[in-house]
């Protein structure tokens, strides 16, 4: 569990760029056998979307937003171990999932927190990063074969590309299933993800769960 | 008052096809003259706040991208919403309320000369809209920016710029 005064102290830890000290409170968690997605959601995602939120109103830089998701990124390296540790542990469901940032989106850290949940419950998943232009995508979904596909779209200005992107896809795999996610959702949108058929839009790493267990 | 914004949002009719193709052919060269002709304004610093011509131009480039995805899949919430975003943002980093007036009426002159008359018509009140609510937008994230300095907290010395 991350309580309240932990999580403080390390948005001021993170914020101060002290990612030696970031990376102990992780280490410290992982010892003490937190779920990874509680460390994901708890930790990671809400101190990330509210160091969104003090760029938004001024009280942090560019440049510090950009060290966050850069410590953040690197964060993540240390729950492998656990997370792969997790999966062979468990039994492998011989799936596998492709997960990519539509083309121009160059926000990847929550497509990268996907494919790891995706992991830890027994897929082989593949991130592709950020900005995957589409005709490469498809390349690599025909060489992969995946089960599933994931999109990720975090600027709404971005939405014509995840809608190129999810044309692409279902014109090519008829019967491909796709997820689409990301903050570009957070006002609406949805019902654009209503235009192609076998596409479910997940709100949450919450609902991610759910829907990778159902 | 947001719920009056979104009333009057949810009013508007969505561009057809061909208007919205058209934007989407023609948006690049009027941001790029619209930028040209903000940035030669001599009252840009007092507009914008200083240092933040980049932030401008980068907005310039967004703002037709953020229209095109609006006009294609119309959600009256995510046009409030993000332009409340967008003056909670732009204003904490300097820029004046004025600025989207100035910057608004340079897009609907270059509009109106660059678009055919059927697609202007159908385009022109989504801007026409930002410019008439630009009062609410206003008074509404006036709210929103004296409860985020009145939080502050105190190791966030040394804050941002432009984004």
């Amino acid at each position: 569990m991350i309580t309240g005064a932990l999580y403080q102290q390390y948005l001021t830890l993170l914020l101060d760029g002290n990612r030696r000290a970031c990376a102990q409170i992780v280490q410290q968690l992982l010892e003490e056998d937190i779920e990874i997605q509680t460390l994901y959601a708890d930790l990671f995602q809400k101190s990330l979307y509210e160091v969104g939120r003090l760029w938004e109103f001024n009280q942090i830089s560019v440049a510090k937003e950009h060290l966050v998701t850069a410590i953040t990124e690197g964060l993540l390296n240390l729950v492998y171990p656990r997370l792969f540790e997790k999966t062979s542990s468990d039994s492998q469901n011989e799936k596998k999932v492709v997960i990519s940032c539509a083309a121009n989106e160059f926000h990847q850290v929550g497509g990268k927190m996907v494919a790891d949940i995706f992991e830890l419950n027994g897929w082989d998943s593949q991130f592709l990063g950020a900005n995957t232009p589409v005709d490469h995508m498809l390349a690599h979904i025909q060489d992969e074969k995946p089960d599933l596909v994931g999109l990720s779209v975090s600027v709404y200005f971005n939405m014509p590309a995840l809608k190129s992107g999810l044309a692409a896809i279902r014109g090519n795999f008829l019967h491909l299933d796709i997820m689409v996610g990301g903050q570009a959702f957070n006002w609406g949108g949805t019902e654009i993800i209503k235009q192609y058929a076998g596409t479910a839009y997940v709100p949450s790493l919450d609902r991610l769960t759910s829907l990778i267990a159902a | 008052m947001k719920d009056a914004l979104l009333t009057n949002a949810q009013k508007l009719e969505p561009p057809a096809e061909t208007a919205i193709r058209e934007f989407e052919n023609k948006w690049e060269q009027i941001a790029a003259e619209g930028t040209r002709l903000l940035m030669a304004r001599p009252d840009l610093e007092k507009l914008v706040g200083t240092g933040n011509e980049q932030m401008a131009e980068d907005n310039n480039r967004n703002f037709p991208r953020f229209m095109l995805s609006l006009f294609s899949d119309y959600q009256p919430a995510v046009f409030v919403e993000t332009v409340l975003w967008v003056f909670r943002a732009y204003r904490s980093h300097g820029f004046q309320t004025t600025y989207w007036a100035a910057n608004l009426n340079i897009w609907v002159d270059l509009l109106q000369k660059k678009l055919s008359a059927d697609a202007w018509q159908q385009i022109y009140p989504f801007y026409n809209w930002l410019i008439v609510n630009i009062p609410k937008f206003t008074a509404i994230t006036d709210a929103d920016l004296a409860d985020s300095s009145s939080n502050r907290p105190d190791h966030l010395h040394g804050a941002g710029t432009q984004k």
